[in-house]
């Protein structure tokens, strides 16, 4: 279009997902937001070109949506269920605070936390963490009100990377892992669908990367968007890609010569391979210094992990005195012990996981996976070095990638584990090439990967576990989901509450465990850009449990399935009609590694369309409200909005006056300051007048930041890999905590502390699950499985027609897809009507015929199964959100289930055949 | 080059290995060129080939091609659709009808028509009133390369394909580099290069028109492969949730049928007349009136056209094309039918008569070349159909000059010229129907339309060949009841020639689809990528 003096383009940036953010430039004319395109003025620099994905287009229709809730709402039905009609009523948002003012204060009047310990107020957002880059200082009010449970989760687990989020983080700083995608040139990807999930940036640099010549083979049950654009795929069983991951270790450890295939002395140096394990499976160690031993082949002496060791011995096994060190101080002195290397451990354990056996478990074919691992390591060029900005590095261009569902829930640790197992034999772990992690949310300091790599025990990184000890365990859970208590591993940080087992509270207000502090509802709920009654695992039953809450606050957009049971609705100014200042660059995921890193601004591009309020000043507001005003000033100078308003070291300082309600520009200016003076380091400080006119500002970070491997060659550390000392320790010290407790409902989550981690038939626990319901598993013969939308994911844009309309251009998002031939078996046509019915729920929705997919398995992408959000509850799409069931036998020991559940599908027409099954 | 010389050649390359069918573009040129709900000039298509476990899935970009033979230009009647001199195929809002002929000649589904004003939420939003482009209201609507960046960005002394502003919105937003926009007339250009340097294919190249979207569909992991037998199952090119496979036009509807019925047998009716007139079957004065029955018949046909047209007062802008449309030669071939039947009406005269004979025919000729020449539906464009169209309206006309003579006249003074001519022209039309059907599959006739084409050929050569063939050979055997068998034969014969232009036209027209040569080599079973090692 041509433009015209009358328009303006204004800079604002879009995250709406996790892959975010894309900067972007809304036109605007004569105050009309009328089109979106890429911010061009960051393309030299953005990972993914400077573009947008297609969910940014539709923030317009977002902002416009006659459906959107115009002023805030008050409840006037006090029954709540589904069933029942809230009856909302417009009213002030002076009567909204009021009345949202007085429930707060008499809370913090009765106190913070009620009779079982459990805080009183509890918020919950959605969105992988999206809702952040949207609240504003929103998180300072949080801050500010004190102890407050985050713990109740919107599908936290079964729709996130969970094992690889904890145990990514513990072994190398990867909340969220990617290849390093412009040097790999062969990826394995056990059904990660980055090209609906990666945004721009993983998109763009997988292009790339194809073109380039990397060959990627995706191992899935059906043939996703990221599987079609693979070299290979290979159709696999569900949840058994454990399987196919150890037919690949085995393969390199035992078919091929691993001492010829694998970095050897990557494993020597960086790796706990070297370490030597005791009689009894702990590490052997020094008895003075406590240090683990290594022994030299070349003096036939047992060292220090840290000494100078000349060979060390990878395999064999030698008699050498030391002490062992289990659980709660527990010692064992051996004058002569016979002690094997870590890694003669794994070889042992692997041995009876051949190719065969593996595809006897896995479906794929014994020969595919023995030449998928030829392939890898044939791929690994071992003993190449790269230079990265003046320094040498090994290149090891090889990577293995996991998907949801494949990394999360039983089985995902196994995954994991073997994930880093396929890199580390390579040398392939956090080097140029390889398989890299690209955010850190549980460790500290959150900015800063390579930061967060400092020395901790036994050689290791530093990694703060949850207490396990008799004296520092904390028996009474201070959150509802009591993730501190039950989950060494997903460490305290400010993701910790959403990173623990966050269906717990869910399932524990309607079946109180044994011996366990009585499960309340809080006094009032707030929920923020999110939607548990759809996005959860069993959305229904949570539906049933929102109903029991006295008193819910929701920031609303539309009506939805979670604020239908709300009391008081605060419609907020959405995405282009407030004010941030966020973080940008370095590496985050997707696949955002950045050579740069800055801030970026979000603006209002219009005038709130609504009587609707920035969030900020909400925030404000409330806090005025309930008497925290000082804290609140003092939680935004501290850094809750994004960046501290002094400098520690007391270079500048641009905090707010604690005694006064700061006004929203006036936050925002003086976090514009803060954050440039700190990004410039002082050369360069611009207001928010210059972020609204230029949109974003950026400095150079370094690629060789986009790597651990430096930090752990610098600090002599090494990867808490392939054994697992400290983790069983761990494990088995929470055993005897809980065992003190009387609680035995967490004993078969403790099973996955392992040294090495074992193998069981996981899919069987979904199947087994069909006969504990009194069901025949025969009833029940497929694989229900979702998968994410380019077009949908995270976006909170099911309400939003030109989303719905080009999103139907791909296969599925009109029903639920289905193997063609096992449909013709069944006599189900493309389009019909069909029920998918697991033991604990049903959905509906038109069949989808397809050839890319196993005959075993169904698949619905998304979720939906929308019964309140307008225009979404009219596309009468199915969901696995109503089929899978919240369970402590489905929950792992992280605390996380796997999205996926046993059905049985037949024509609507069919029905009243079924009837007598249910 | 001398860049004052130079007239580019704008063209894109879409790497088929880096779309990942993120319909980026398709909302990016919703957004740039502010189309209603439902219209995409960028789709992108999500194709699956092959049987489980020998499974590919891709993503195909497709939209208007800007061919360098483009088929939608010689067809238009007014000149809204038209080839710039850097190969841009633009379209004139102003100055088009909404005749569609454009879109059935497209063989790539690339134009459409929306008649109405929709929004998205059933109900106007401020964003859309203030991009609403009322003057695209029924008229034919299509990708235009976004013309106005491309041309914007020049004046403005950027380089189209390179500088995102001056590049179309879907290639600019591609988050994959997967469209690649560009000047083929310049080697240097990034699209001269890929084109060079890659393996690359046109969407129906077969159809000649030289579409300027090229295709790459290999990388170093993936070689790639001819289209094979999986590409070719009939049962999957018959499934319209197969996006390959081109659904049935629907913008010339009944409407557009009655054209060729009434404008058929009309046409016919004076043709035969005339001809007829020469043998004394028909008095030389007749010949008139008969053509003035032809005229009601044949505008009865033209009104139905007119109102399917999206633009009713610029009807006459049809009459724009005569070198190179048969819409606006037929409009010609109207516009002195008319004034020659009235002279001959008011002043009978043998050349008058013979001046409507041959305009009728023309016309006959005309609506024959139109429906030949709408190259994006296979069951039209196939060579016999012109002679199909010609042949049919002649025994159709024939059958109600019959029919109008018995009224007229007694059977034995008409019945062995008319009956014998009938009977030639049934064994003509079914020969040629005949051939047609058996040639179809040859011919390129998509496989929903053969199926429509087989499905009425027993009706068709029972009753529409078999039975007047039968009936005017027992009227020329003078079997007795030789009225009876006339008025059989007749009717059957013109029942017939409705029902299958009708068939045709509205249920056989499916668009031509996605013939796609070659395909990458990536998938399962044997169409994965070879190993690696």
């Amino acid at each position: 279009m041509a433009k015209t003096a009358g328009k303006k383009q204004v800079p604002i940036y879009c995250y709406q997902c996790v892959s975010g953010p894309d900067l972007l430039k809304v036109e605007v004319e004569n105050g009309v937001a009328t089109r979106i395109e890429s911010n061009w003025d960051i393309r030299t620099q953005h990972p993914g070109g400077g573009r947008v994905c297609v969910k940014a287009y539709g923030l317009i229709q977002k902002t416009y949506n006659p459906n959107r809730v115009k002023q805030p709402m008050k409840r006037t039905n006090p029954k709540k269920g589904r069933g029942e009609d809230p009856g909302f009523v417009p009213i002030s948002w002076t009567e909204a605070f009021d009345i949202v003012g007085e429930k707060l204060r008499g809370l913090r009047a009765m106190g913070l936390t009620d009779e079982s310990g459990f805080p009183r107020l509890a918020v919950s957002t959605g969105g992988g963490g999206t809702p952040v880059q949207y609240m504003g200082t929103w998180p300072a009010f949080l801050a500010a009100w004190g102890n407050l449970d985050q713990g109740f989760g919107a599908g936290q687990g079964v729709k996130c990377y969970h094992s690889e989020h904890l145990y990514g983080e513990l072994w190398h700083r990867a909340f969220i892992v990617s290849p390093d995608t412009p040097y790999v040139n062969y990826i394995i990807n056990c059904g990660n669908n980055v090209e609906a999930s990666g945004g721009v940036a993983g998109v763009w640099r997988e292009a790339d990367a194809r073109v380039r010549g990397c060959k990627r083979v995706q191992v899935e049950p059906h043939l996703s968007i990221t599987g079609a654009a693979s070299a290979e795929w290979v159709p696999i069983r569900p949840k058994t890609d454990a399987a196919f991951l150890f037919g690949l270790i085995h393969r390199i450890l035992h078919e091929r010569k691993w001492e010829q295939v694998c970095d050897l002395s990557y494993l020597k140096e960086r790796t706990n391979s070297p370490y030597l394990v005791g009689p009894n499976g702990w590490f052997l160690r020094d008895p003075t210094t406590e240090k683990p031993l290594i022994y030299d082949l070349a003096d036939g002496k047992a060292k220090a992990h840290d000494a100078a060791i000349a060979q060390p011995a990878l395999t064999g096994s030698f008699k050498v005195p030391g002490i062992e060190i289990g659980p709660d101080g527990k010692r064992w002195t051996h004058e002569t012990a016979e002690a094997q290397p870590s890694f003669q451990r794994m070889l042992d354990h692997m041995q009876p996981f051949n190719s065969d056996w593996a595809s006897e478990e896995c479906g794929v074919p014994a020969a595919t996976i023995r030449r998928i691992a030829d392939e890898f390591v044939a791929a690994a060029c071992i003993g190449e070095t790269i230079e990265i900005e003046g320094r040498k590095l090994p290149f090891r261009p090889v990577a293995v990638m996991l998907g949801k569902g494949v990394c999360n829930g039983w089985g995902a640790y196994q995954c994991v584990w073997s994930q880093k197992i396929l890199a580390i034999l390579m040398g392939a772990l956090e080097v140029p090439g390889g398989t890299l992690g690209t955010a850190v949310k549980l460790v500290r300091p959150a900015v800063s990967r390579v930061g967060s790599v400092l020395p901790g025990v036994d050689g290791f990184m530093q990694y703060q576990f949850n207490e396990t000890s008799a004296g520092g365990w904390m028996r009474s859970p201070h959150i509802r989901n009591a993730y501190r208590t039950l989950v060494p591993l997903v460490s305290d940080s400010p993701w910790s509450p959403a990173l623990g087992p966050a269906h717990l509270p869910w399932l524990f207000l309607k079946h109180q465990p044994e011996n366990w502090p009585r499960t309340t509802v809080p006094g009032v709920w707030f929920c923020y850009r999110t939607n548990p009654a759809i996005s959860s695992w069993n959305a229904p039953e949570i539906a049933n449990r929102l109903a029991e809450f006295p008193f819910i606050v929701a920031f609303a957009y539309t009506d939805d399935e979670t604020n239908h049971f709300a009391d008081v609705l605060l419609p907020e100014s959405t995405d282009l009609e407030s004010t941030q200042l966020i973080r940008i660059g370095s590496t985050k995921f997707t696949e955002q590694f950045w050579k740069h890193e800055g801030w970026a601004i979000r603006q209002p591009a219009v005038e709130p369309v609504n009587d609707t309020r920035d969030m900020t000043d909400i925030a404000t507001e409330l806090a005025r409200q309930c008497g925290i005003l000082g804290e609140y000033v003092e939680a935004i100078n501290g850094g809750a909005a994004g960046t501290s308003l002094r400098d520690r070291e007391g270079r500048f300082d641009y905090s707010l006056e604690p005694s006064v309600p700061p006004e929203r520009d006036d936050i925002w200016n003086r976090i514009c300051a803060a954050a440039s003076d700190d990004l410039s380091h002082g050369e360069e400080v611009h207001d928010l007048a210059w972020f609204r006119e230029n949109g974003f500002m950026l400095r150079p970070f370094p690629q060789l930041d986009w790597y651990l491997y430096p930090a752990l060659e610098r600090q002599k550390l090494r990867f808490e890999l392939p054994y697992q000392e400290r983790l069983t320790r761990h494990g088995q010290q929470l055993a005897h905590r809980l065992k003190e407790i009387g609680v035995t409902w967490w004993d078969r989550q403790l099973t996955e502390y392992e040294f090495l981690p074992g193998y069981e038939r996981y899919a069987d626990i979904w199947v087994d699950y069909v006969s504990d319901a009194g069901r025949d598993p025969k009833d029940y013969p497929l694989w229900a499985l979702t998968a994410r939308s380019m077009q949908y994911s995270w976006g909170a844009n099911v309400g939003l027609p030109i989303i719905n309309e080009v999103a139907n251009n791909i296969s599925g998002h009109r029903g639920v897809i289905v193997n063609r031939s096992a449909a013709k078996k069944m006599g189900i046509a493309e389009g019909d009507e069909v029920v998918i019915e697991s033991v604990s729920g049903m959905t509906e929705g038109k069949a989808v015929l397809r050839e890319g997919i196993r005959p075993d398995t169904v698949l619905m992408i998304g979720q939906f199964d929308h019964w309140k959000t307008p225009y979404a509850k009219d596309l009468k799409l199915p969901s696995l959100n109503s089929l899978t069931d919240i369970s402590l036998k489905l929950t792992d020991g992280t605390g996380s289930g796997a999205d996926l559940m046993r059905v049985r599908l037949y024509k609507a027409s069919d029905r009243h055949l079924h009837a007598g099954l249910r | 080059m001398n860049a004052a010389a130079h007239i580019p050649r704008w063209g894109m390359v879409v790497d088929i290995n880096s779309c990942v069918g993120c319909q980026t573009c398709t909302v990016a040129c919703k957004h740039a060129n502010d189309t209603l709900p439902g219209v995409q000039w960028r789709r992108v298509l999500d194709v699956e080939t092959g049987e489980f476990p020998d499974v590919e899935r891709l993503f195909l970009v497709t939209g208007c091609q800007h061919c360098a033979e483009p088929p939608c230009v010689p067809v238009c009647p007014t000149g809204a659709t038209s080839q710039r001199e850097d190969g841009l195929v633009v379209q004139d809002y102003d100055i088009c009808i909404g005749c569609a002929y454009c879109a059935v000649a497209c063989p790539y589904q690339a134009r459409t028509i929306a008649h109405d004003q929709r929004w998205y939420y059933g109900q106007e939003t401020v964003q859309e009133r203030a991009v609403e482009h009322a003057d695209r209201l029924g008229v034919a609507q299509k990708c235009s390369f976004c013309k106005d960046r491309v041309d914007d960005g020049l004046a403005r002394g950027l380089t189209p394909g390179v500088d995102p502003e001056a590049t179309p919105a879907c290639s600019a937003a591609c988050i994959a580099q997967a469209i690649h926009f560009g000047d083929f007339k310049n080697p240097e250009s990034n699209v001269s290069r890929l084109v060079r340097d890659r393996p690359n294919f046109q969407l129906n190249a077969e159809l000649g028109t030289d579409p300027q979207i090229r295709y790459l569909y290999t990388t170093p992991a993936v070689p790639g492969r001819a289209a094979g037998a999986a590409e070719l199952d009939e049962e999957r090119l018959s499934d319209l949730a197969n996006p390959l496979v081109g659904p049935v036009q629907t913008l010339w509807d009944w409407r557009a049928a009655m054209n060729w019925i009434f404008g058929g047998i009309g046409s016919g009716m004076a043709v035969a007349a005339w001809l007829v007139s020469y043998a004394g079957v028909v008095a030389v004065r007749n010949v008139p009136v008969v053509h003035a029955i032809s005229a009601v018949l044949m505008a009865i046909g033209l009104f139905c056209v007119f109102l399917k047209i999206g633009r009713k007062l610029r009807f006459w802008r049809a009459a724009s094309r005569p070198q190179t449309s048969w819409m606006t030669r037929e409009i010609y071939v109207v516009a002195a039918f008319y004034p020659v039947v009235l002279a001959d009406l008011v002043s009978p005269g043998e050349w008058l008569s013979l001046a409507g004979g041959v305009l009728a025919f023309a016309f006959l000729v005309c609506q024959a070349k139109i429906l030949h020449r709408a190259r994006g539906i296979p069951a039209w464009r196939v060579p016999l159909v012109p002679w199909m169209i010609v042949a049919s309206g002649l025994l159709e006309g024939t059958c109600l000059l019959a029919i109008v003579l018995l009224w007229l006249q007694s059977v034995d003074r008409i019945a062995p010229l008319l009956a014998l001519t009938g009977l030639a022209l049934a064994a003509l039309n079914a020969a040629l129907w005949f051939a047609y059907r058996i040639t179809a599959a040859k011919q390129g006739v998509v496989p929903l339309a053969r199926s429509v084409i087989s499905g009425i050929s027993p009706a068709l050569h029972v009753l529409g060949h078999g039975l007047p063939a039968f009936s005017f050979y027992l009227v020329l055997e003078n079997s007795g009841m030789a009225l009876a068998w006339m008025l059989t034969g007749a009717v059957a014969a013109i029942a017939c020639g409705v029902y299958w232009k009708f068939m045709i036209v509205v249920r056989g027209g499916y668009q031509q689809g996605y013939a796609m040569p070659m395909l990458p080599q990536r998938g399962s079973g044997c169409f994965a990528a070879p190993p690696r090692l």
